[in-house]
């Protein structure tokens, strides 16, 4: 089982060294995307041990997901787990979220700050934007997941093959749970912990996403 | 009668510019016949602004035909912009195809070296 993690990078340089070494001990390899970062974090990348993929312009998190995707899946990836690179996500719940794959009871893991475990989210988040992040699920796409946004996913070889991201920004979590369920897969949803450093998606990211899955569905 | 022959002096000058850029080759034949239609079109409309009020009020309409084609101008616009719209987000899906081939290409170069 070849297990990739794969790390969209924009101006990291701050977390992007211990985001890979707490990564390395659970995966095979760590591909990090430097999404034209205009900081050190590509420099850091190439001492570490990760392979680096620098896009020329800055295109966003769900662009970089997917060229991270194809480089995986070229490079015979079995397994692709989707980590951010600030350093909220926590490495040592790798094992946890791959499990359901490993066993093949899911080809998709999608991680949940709304289970069992507890995240630090601040309140406006867990209150106002998460709420209406699952009602623009519900009224789009018809998902009824605990976790609208969550970045923490794992997808198995035939999940990663048949998803193709086309959000190069933030709705690219929407999208993938989107296309997870038309493709009738397997989705499981596992408890994570999330520490919040800073706040992160703000509204107006959250009424950016909701334009750009209103201009996607008519575009297609 | 006076708004109206500067209403069509105004366009005859925007038509004027049109056929110099056509000329210039700055615009392609598509373009340049979309503008010459719509600015025609809104020669008539002036021309014939009363005949709008008439077909207007024969509809049931209280406004006037000059605010009907300012009605029409704005829906235009608006379709316009979202058009671009639309456009605009095809384009950017293309950019990042190639920013992403880009760097695929790269990474194999950088492992083969």
């Amino acid at each position: 089982m070849k297990i990739f993690c794969i790390i969209p990078a924009y101006n990291e340089e701050k977390n992007i060294a211990s985001v890979i070494t707490r990564v390395k001990p659970f995966v095979d390899r760590i591909v990090v995307v430097n999404d034209c970062s205009v900081d050190k974090t590509a420099e850091i990348v190439r001492d570490c041990d990760a392979t680096l993929i620098s896009h020329p312009i800055n295109r966003g998190q769900g662009a970089a997901l997917q060229t991270g995707n194809e480089y995986a899946l070229t490079q015979g990836a079995d397994i692709i787990i989707h980590f951010d690179a600030d350093n909220q996500f926590q490495a040592e719940e790798i094992p946890e979220v791959i499990a359901p794959l490993l066993a093949n009871q899911a080809d998709a893991v999608l991680g949940s700050r709304f289970l069992s475990k507890q995240s630090n989210l601040p309140a406006f988040k867990k209150n106002i934007i998460m709420p209406l992040a699952r009602t623009v699920n519900r009224l789009f796409f018809n998902i009824k997941l605990s976790d609208p946004q969550s970045g923490f996913r794992a997808l198995n070889r035939k999940a990663a093959q048949k998803i193709k991201i086309q959000q190069d920004g933030m709705a690219h979590c929407s999208e993938i749970m989107h296309q997870l369920f038309a493709h009738k897969l397997r989705v499981s949803e596992i408890p994570i912990t999330v520490i919040y450093h800073e706040f992160g998606q703000k509204f107006s990211g959250g009424v950016r996403i909701v334009k750009d899955i209103i201009i996607k569905k008519i575009i297609k | 009668m006076l708004q109206q022959i500067i209403a069509i002096f105004i366009i005859a000058l925007f038509i004027w510019r049109l056929i110099l850029q056509k000329k210039k080759q700055k615009i392609n034949n598509n373009e340049f016949f979309f503008w010459m239609s719509f600015w025609s079109l809104g020669i008539i409309a002036i021309i014939f602004i009363r005949q709008i009020d008439s077909f207007l009020i024969y509809l049931g309409f209280s406004g006037s035909g000059i605010n009907f084609l300012l009605y029409l101008s704005v829906l235009a616009l608006f379709y316009l912009i979202f058009k671009l719209r639309l456009a605009l987000a095809k384009t950017e899906a293309n950019i990042t195809k190639i920013a992403r081939q880009i760097a695929l290409d790269q990474e194999r170069e950088n492992k083969n070296n």
